[in-house]
Order: C-alpha cells, then structure tokens, then sequence
C-alpha cells in the first residue's frame, strides 16, 4: 500500500466521523496556534524593545563610577566618587570619541508660578543632546559658553514642563529649583520612557552650576561617551579604560573603579532576556499541543475499539499487520497535519492583530512554521502509534467475532 | 497429483490459562483441486476451528497442514496474510462488509493489499459484482442492501483476487430459504468452473450441494 492510498483512506474515514474528526482537530489547532502566536508576540516585544533601546542613543558607552570601600565594605556600585570632570575632558580628547557628556543629578524641588514638582535635575554639558539623540522642541539647549559660565538656565524635559503648566511661551520666564531661580531656555521634544525611569521627566542644567549649587563635591554620577562609529566601540572602550587606570593610578589587574557600560551589551542582554522569555511562554503553550495530542491517541483507542471487527475483516483478506498500523498511524496523523495547519492559520492571524495592535507590526517567521508542522506531526506520531499498535496486533479470528 | 489442502494428524489446543481445549484431536483430510467439499457438524464441533486452520487464519498446535504444498506451521504472520491476500477466498455467516462503504470498495478491498492500482481494482471489482448479479447495486453501501445481496457481495469480494479456494462457513445460516438456495446455486456455479469450494455448515441439506461431505465430532472426522 502506498502512502496516498493511505491518506486515500484516512480521508474517506474522517469525512465519514465529520464532526468526531474536527472536535479531535481542535486540541492540535488550538495547541499550534497559541505556540505559533505566543512565540510571534516573543519576537514582536523583543523588536519592540530593541528599538525603543536603539532610541536612547547610538554608539552609547556610559561610564559609572565604581563602588566605595568604607572599610572593608563594599558600598553599591556607582556610589565612589572617583570619576572626575577632569576625567570627562581626557575622554574627549581620545581618537574616536564624537561627544562626551558627563552628568551628575539629583532630585530637586521644581517651582513655576504656583505649580510644582519634585524631579530628577541632571548637569551637564552641550554634548548631552547628541550622545543621548535628544532634540529641543522649543528654545535651545545648553550651550558651551552657558556651561563654562555656570549660568542659571535650564532646559525641561517634556512630561516636566506638561506637569509645571509650561508651554512654548514659557521661554525665557523663571522657575526655581530648591529655591534658586533658573531660566528656562528650551523645552525637550518628548523622546517617550524605557522603563522606569523617563527622560521625559527631568530638568537639564549647566553640570557647572549643579556642581556651584545643588551637588557635594567635584564627582559625576557618570559619563555618556558618543563613538564616531559602530566598529570603533571595543577600541575606544580599551582606550578609555587605560585613561581611567592611568588618571586613577590603578596597578595592572587592580580592581577598576569604574566600569565601562555599552549599549550593544545591554541590547544583547535585553535580546537573552525576551528570548528566554518567548521560550517559556511556547513552552506553555505546547502544553496544550501535548493535550491535543492525548485527544488523538483517546479519539485512535476508542476507534481501534470500534472497527475491531473492520480490522478483522482487512486482516482476513489479506491486510498485514504493517498495513492496518499504517492505516491507523497514517489517519492520527492526518488528524494532526490538518489540524496544524489550520492551527499556523489561525496563529498567523492572531499574532498579526495583536502586532497591529501592539505597534510593532506583522511579523511572520517561517522557522516557526516548519517547527510547527514539525510539532504536529511529531504528536501524530507520538499519539497515534498506540492505538494502531494495538490494532495492528490484534488478532483476526477474535476480531471477526468482536461484537 | 499434490491435493490442494493436505492436513496431517492435526491437532489445536487451546489454552485458556488453567484449562486448555482440545478443538481439534487429529484431523486427516486432503482435499483435491476442483473438489466441492461440505465440512459438516453440530455446534461445537471443531469445525470453525478446522475453518480457521484451512483458511490460514489460525496454525495448528500439532500436525501438519499443506496449502498447495506449502507447510502453513512454519509461515510469519505476515506470509500468512500473503497466503489469504492470494489464494484463499472467505465467505462468512455474517457476510462481514465494511459498513459505511460502497459494496464496490468492499470487493476492491482484497487487491489494495496485492499493491494493484485504484483503477484495475475498482474495474475489478465492478465485474466480480456484475458476474454475481449486483451490476446496478456498486454504490449501495451494505445497510442499503438485502441479506442475499450482501452475501453475494461478500462471495465478490472472495473472488475478485481469484483465489484458489474459497472458504464459506455458515454461508446461508442468516438467509431466508430462497436467497439461500440462490447463493448455495452461486458456489455450484463457480465449482462447475473450476473453483475448489470448500463449505462448513452444521445444516445436511445445504451440505447435500457438495460432492463429498466430512462429518466433524468432538474434534474428530467420523464417517
């Protein structure tokens, strides 16, 4: 017996139970469609990140300082206060290096006129807006003079300035932060947050006059480093970090007292992270193909049952045992088959809406296909052997007599 | 000449866990190319058992059993069903149609297990139908059929593979006495032409078709 006389068979039986059939078929569609949709709105969110990360700046490095020793104990990372201005400077001036904005912060209270908010005050310099592509709305950014002079001017973030009443006409006017009053010279243009903390919702002013004012000491929180180009990252990052060890006077293989953060090592940890996350939730949803497939193997047993005396008759005139396991096997993996693809039909549509609806668009992976075509006839298989193994045994003077 | 069924002190025991039983307790009988042969006895007999070991469903536990000189004992499972696909034909009490299928799958049925093509058996088995009289009854599915019909059905399926015997046990036992008749005159018909028809039946007037009779007793031959 060929395989199409198989299928031949398989179809002409299943046409016959139509409804046994396509109640059978729906454990599998519903298992392969939520793997096939689960796994597309993974990847969709994972490309989502991605490029809301890519939005924070290109050719990122960011330098934090290290952790403080009082003692013999080591205080949180980013709390020394080794990393200097004077640090930010030698940076500068290494090859490769487009723009340098160091920053330090703090939280400040924000008044102007009768409105007021508690935010995050960052100082820093003219660079700011182009290591972190940030562009002004209205007015204008720092400038370098501005910074050099530690004037009082500052520059709202989007969300700050909507939560203070400010608007376009607020150019020029004043505010106060922790009682100092500040210019306002421009207004951000809203950039949209990445986690939990929005750059959105922050006010810029000279690193100069935040370390004049609001700041202790000469230290800064951390340095954003802009590389001219994407393959220079890994030569500037070992450049950078030989200033450091130099400028700090750090003994070879002395713990740094700083670290070194690149955008491409958060992207990539970002991507582990996503992708483990799509793993787990296909690995959940292929819970329900495996239940589809119990549906098969209980729909096989109670058909083996059934045409136990069918089984006898094909035997009788001349069905061998590998021909009725074939038959069997052949129709729980039709099951299947159809059942998957219907399953990739409906999965496609599902994770195409939630994808319109999420942002991210369509995005179809054909990998993901072939895998779930493969899953399906996997559980045919691995369902459907029992039942035509215990038909294909069975033997044909009892089955002749099974009532 | 080699006879076509040869059975040597055949004996088939069954073993039902404490007890065993004795079906059969030595059987020797041949039987001839061409022979109509009427295998006769009450219930109980052995003779369903005799059945299953000539028709090569079953193996006997003793003794020996030639098809055609084959010794059946030392055939696989699978070259059994080879033999039966081939060579044996069977026609049952209870015709043994596949339900739900056309009566014209049903007699293609036997030659999709000899790998002959969707085409010749389907053509096949319309002529086996129209030589038994069903010629406008091919896509009557067996509900749809009468018990005489269905028989005569099933004796089509037996002889589409054109077998060299063909096996009926209890053939008219679920007919009325005229649809009976009509299919003890079909086996009459084939043996005239050559068949070797071999009848297993407990009733001596539908024995009385055949032109010799074995009578089975407590799993023995008697006279």
């Amino acid at each position: 017996m060929n395989v199409a006389e198989l299928i031949r068979l398989a179809l002409s039986r299943l046409g016959a139970a139509r409804l046994r059939a396509a109640l059978t078929m729906l454990g599998v569609i519903i298992g392969v469609a939520s793997v096939v949709a689960l796994v597309a709105v993974g990847q969709g969110a994972t490309s989502g990140i991605t490029s809301r990360l890519q939005g924070l700046g290109t050719n990122l490095l960011t330098v934090n300082p290290g952790a403080s020793f009082s003692g013999f104990t080591r205080g949180a990372a980013g709390s020394a206060t080794t990393l200097k201005l004077a640090d930010a400077d030698a940076i500068a001036r290494l090859t490769g290096v487009a723009a340098v904005a160091p920053q330090v912060s703090t939280q400040a209270l924000v008044v102007a006129g009768t409105q007021n908010t508690t935010t995050s005050v960052v100082g820093t310099t003219a660079a700011y807006a182009t290591v972190n592509a940030f562009s002004v709305w209205q007015g204008s950014f720092l400038t370098d003079p501005v910074v050099e002079h530690g004037l009082r001017v500052a520059v709202l973030g989007a969300t700050t300035a909507d939560t203070l009443g400010l608007d376009a006409s607020a150019i020029g006017s004043t505010i106060t932060v922790n009682g100092l009053p500040f210019e306002v010279v421009g207004i951000m243009q809203a950039k949209g947050s990445t986690g939990p903390v929005s750059q959105d919702d922050q006010v810029l002013i000279p690193i100069s006059t935040a370390q004049g004012h609001l700041v202790a000491g000469d230290s800064v929180r951390s340095i954003g480093v802009s590389v001219a180009t994407a393959d220079q990252i890994e030569a500037v990052k070992a450049s950078i970090a030989s200033t450091l060890d130099q400028r700090h006077g750090l003994a070879a293989g002395a713990t740094a007292d700083y670290s070194i953060q690149d955008q491409a090592q958060l992207l990539s940890t970002v991507g582990e992270i996503s992708t483990l996350l799509t793993v787990l939730l296909a690995g959940i949803a292929s819970i329900s193909l495996v239940v589809g497939g119990i549906g098969i193997m209980n729909i096989m047993l109670v058909s083996v049952r059934e045409r136990t005396r069918e089984i006898g008759i094909r035997k009788a005139v001349g069905a061998r045992s590998r021909d009725i396991l074939a038959q069997f096997l052949v129709e729980a993996l039709t099951i299947s088959l159809i059942g998957g693809i219907i399953g990739i039909v409906v999965g496609v549509a599902v994770s195409a809406v939630i994808g319109a609806l999420a942002g991210w668009g369509f995005i179809f992976n054909p990998l993901t296909v072939v895998a779930a075509v493969g899953f399906s006839l996997a559980v045919g298989v691995v369902f459907g052997v029992w039942p035509a193994r215990t038909a294909a045994r069975l033997d044909p003077i009892v089955a002749l007599r099974y009532e | 000449m080699t006879p076509l069924l040869e059975l040597e002190a055949v004996r088939r025991v069954y073993d039902m866990g404490r007890v065993s039983v004795e079906a059969l307790r030595g059987i020797d009988l041949a039987v001839a190319e061409g022979e109509f042969l009427a295998v006769v006895g009450p219930s109980g007999s052995g003779k369903s058992t005799l059945m299953h070991i000539l028709g090569c469903l079953d193996r006997p536990t003793s003794g020996a059993y030639r098809f055609a000189g084959t010794a059946v004992a030392e055939l696989t499972d699978d070259q059994l069903a080879e033999l039966r696909s081939r060579a044996i034909g069977f026609v049952f009490q209870t015709y043994n149609l596949l339900p739900r299928t056309s009566a014209l799958e049903n007699v293609a049925t036997p030659l999709l297990y000899q790998g002959v093509s969707r085409r010749e058996r389907l053509a096949r088995a319309r002529a086996a139908l129209e030589r038994l009289g069903l010629g406008d009854r091919v896509d009557h599915e067996p509900s749809e059929l009468s018990g005489g019909q269905q028989q005569r059905a099933a004796i089509a399926r037996a002889l589409v593979t054109e077998p060299r015997l063909l096996l009926a046990d209890e053939p008219t036992g679920n007919l009325d006495t005229v649809s009976g008749a009509e299919v003890i005159g079909v086996l009459h018909e084939l043996n005239a032409a050559g068949m070797t028809v071999v009848l297993i039946t407990h009733d001596a007037d539908v024995a009385e078709a055949a032109t010799r009779q074995v009578h089975v007793r407590d799993g023995r031959l008697v006279a």
